[in-house]
């Protein structure tokens, strides 16, 4: 990358348009504290246990329904790093998640690769829709001490830029690692076995029959152990998911739909989709439903599903256009688009329990990429078209890069209110009228006062010094 | 020209780079005083404040947009906490030393008649369930008026 980089000035344009965007969203997302929730709990009995044998030998039975060996020692690694260097734990573990959007990033530059004008053009327009789409915002919000979807993201990026690339005798050992890391942090990590299939599918060079069997072996091994650990799949009422225009809690879904679980499916799986095309719905719940009911929607609703409805459409219009050649014709354009989409189609299978934003996060990097495909072939529109389709053209590219860039800076507001509510979290922890709830192990006891302190005596943005129009227009 | 959004951008995370760099940078945290982190629902600045030394009794300043409009007032914490019908930052302020005497509590009883938090009403009746006559009583809202 970088040796192309000094031979073409596209390239290098591109590499720096995306550091200076990235480098503000790394401050904002560095700005947020270590969450209490999901985070604070791993973090103290990680630092609990005597060894990380135990940790990992006990870790296997704390829940009936996950398996997810490395989310404890992660933790584990995190803190020891932390007493070794001398660094804050906020230092250490919002910089792994500063590092893996970095990561994530660069992974998203080698995956478009950026040779030539036209290139560069259409990176311009993909990289806000990467950013800006609130899959990746949900992504970054993830409350994890190590954030485990991005790196089920980063990991499956990590194949899919390998799959594009000739290949080496060292691809299927790497795609094996990748898969083996993320399966071993959260169930997503299914992902990246869905990705080696999906290029392997559109016909990208990198990934062979070697790598499609290795890794399908590492899968069958992981669900294998899973099974013989008793841990089972979590069913409908896991976990609380829209329908219609509401959001429904565990108990409420159970009730309604745990009879007969199907049709719920199939909603969830089609509306994951949705999301990710149209955004909407969210969660599972579609606002502009509860709008129409109620004669009057926030604007964030309708930039949002104007932006993506758009790109989707964009989406469509190459599929169309390129893909119905056979498939020997295509050419590695055609192959990444066809591998981007199938990825984020199949992504969208893993909303079938309940649908959530972070689920389809990889399919958002993909869509994102598939996006870069597209407005490239825009650009690259035979050139006997008029001027007016020319004009149109341009108009319509301008506006979808325009919404998304807007969308992007909603990101930061976003980032900025979630820094103020998890510090404000940290008030009700060890609270002082209530000091008999307080830990009685000293090394949690220790750990949580840390943490806490770290939280609270980092400043955050207050809401009220920002703009008050800002939550009509970026959040939902 | 559909570059142009993606290099506005760019130009201006530049200029957000280098204002954070030298303190400033896209909405960097606000200097508040303690009334004003009660009353902008700052509860995690408010106990930042105290812990370096900020006094929960003291009257602060508070400027105009946080708890009234068209003016600033200078008010207690806890008052901010009544008057932005902060029930969370009240029982905060409780919690890190903030005291309330029977004269402040007929005060914080009739703020709250105006400004109604439920939530309010309940830690205040803890202190006491006494009637209470707000007639001749000021609101410290209007105090600087």
């Amino acid at each position: 990358m970088l040796g192309t980089a000094l031979r073409s000035p596209a390239t290098t344009l591109a590499i720096v348009l995306a550091a200076l965007i990235t480098i503000p969203l790394a401050d904002s997302l560095y700005r947020i504290p270590i969450q209490v929730s999901d985070s604070l709990e791993p973090i103290v009995i990680a630092a609990k246990y005597d060894s990380a044998q135990h940790l990992l030998r006990d870790s296997l039975t704390f829940s009936p329904t996950t398996f997810r060996p490395l989310r404890y020692l992660q933790a584990r690694a995190l803190l020891a790093f932390s007493q070794a260097t001398g660094l804050t734990y906020h230092a250490v573990f919002r910089g792994l998640h500063v590092v893996l959007l970095l990561m994530l990033i660069a992974l998203f530059v080698a995956a478009v690769r950026v040779r030539n004008w036209p290139d560069f053009v259409a990176f311009t327009v993909a990289f806000p829709v990467l950013i800006g789409i609130h899959t990746f915002l949900s992504m970054l919000l993830e409350a994890f001490p190590v954030n485990h979807f991005a790196q089920v993201g980063v990991c499956a990026m990590g194949v899919f830029v390998l799959a594009q690339r000739q290949s080496r005798w060292f691809v299927p050992i790497a795609a094996c690692l990748l898969l083996a890391l993320s399966l071993s942090v959260i169930e997503s990590g299914v992902m990246v076995w869905v990705t080696v299939i999906c290029c392997a599918a559109a016909g990208l060079p990198g990934i062979n029959r070697t790598t499609v069997v290795a890794t399908t072996v590492v899968l069958a091994g992981y669900l294998l152990l899973r099974h013989m650990l008793g841990i089972s799949s979590p069913g409908i009422g896991g976990h609380g998911s829209g329908f219609g225009d509401r959001f429904y809690s565990p108990e409420e879904l159970t009730q309604r739909f745990g009879a007969h679980p199907l049709g719920f499916m199939l909603y969830n799986v089609i509306g994951g989709l949705a999301s990710l095309l149209f955004a909407e719905p969210r969660q599972g719940v579609y606002s502009l439903l509860g709008a129409w009911r109620q004669g009057e929607i926030h604007p964030v609703v309708l930039i949002n599903v104007i932006s993506s409805s758009a790109t989707t459409a964009l989406l469509v219009w190459y599929a169309a256009a390129r893909l119905p050649r056979s498939r020997s014709a295509w050419s590695d354009a055609d192959r990444t688009f066809v591998a981007a989409c199938l990825a984020f189609i199949v992504n969208a299978a893993f909303n079938a329990v309940y649908i959530k934003d972070e689920i389809m996060s990889p399919a958002g990097l993909f869509y994102a990429v598939a996006t870069f495909v597209a407005v490239r072939a825009v650009i690259d529109a035979p050139p006997t078209r008029t001027v007016s389709a020319t004009a149109l053209a341009t108009c319509f590219l301008v506006t979808i890069a325009a919404l998304w860039t807007f969308r992007v800076v909603g990101g930061h507001y976003q980032l900025r209110y979630h820094a103020f509510t998890t510090r404000n979290d940290w008030v009700d922890v060890l609270r002082p009228d209530k000091h008999d709830a307080w830990p009685e192990n000293p090394t949690e006891l220790a750990v949580t006062q840390r943490i806490r302190a770290e939280a609270i005596g980092r400043r955050t943005t207050s809401p009220s010094f920002m703009p008050r129009w800002s939550d009509r227009y970026w959040v939902e | 020209m559909s570059a142009g959004p993606c290099l506005v951008l760019a130009v201006v995370s530049a200029w957000w780079t280098v204002g954070a760099l030298a303190g400033n940078g896209l909405w960097p945290p606000d200097e508040v005083t303690l009334p004003e982190a009660v009353a902008t629902r700052n509860n995690a600045e408010a106990v930042r404040l105290i812990e370096k030394g900020a006094n929960p009794n003291l009257p602060g300043y508070v400027r105009d947009g946080l708890i009234t409009n068209g003016y600033a007032v200078t008010v207690k914490p806890i008052e901010a906490a009544v008057g932005a019908q902060r029930a969370d930052s009240l029982r905060m302020l409780l919690d890190n030393g903030a005291s309330i005497d029977q004269e402040e509590l007929t005060v914080l009883r009739c703020l709250e008649r105006a400004h109604h938090d439920s939530g309010v009403s309940e830690l205040l009746a803890a202190q006491s369930t006494s009637a209470v006559d707000c007639a001749g009583v000021r609101s410290p809202l209007e105090r600087a008026r």
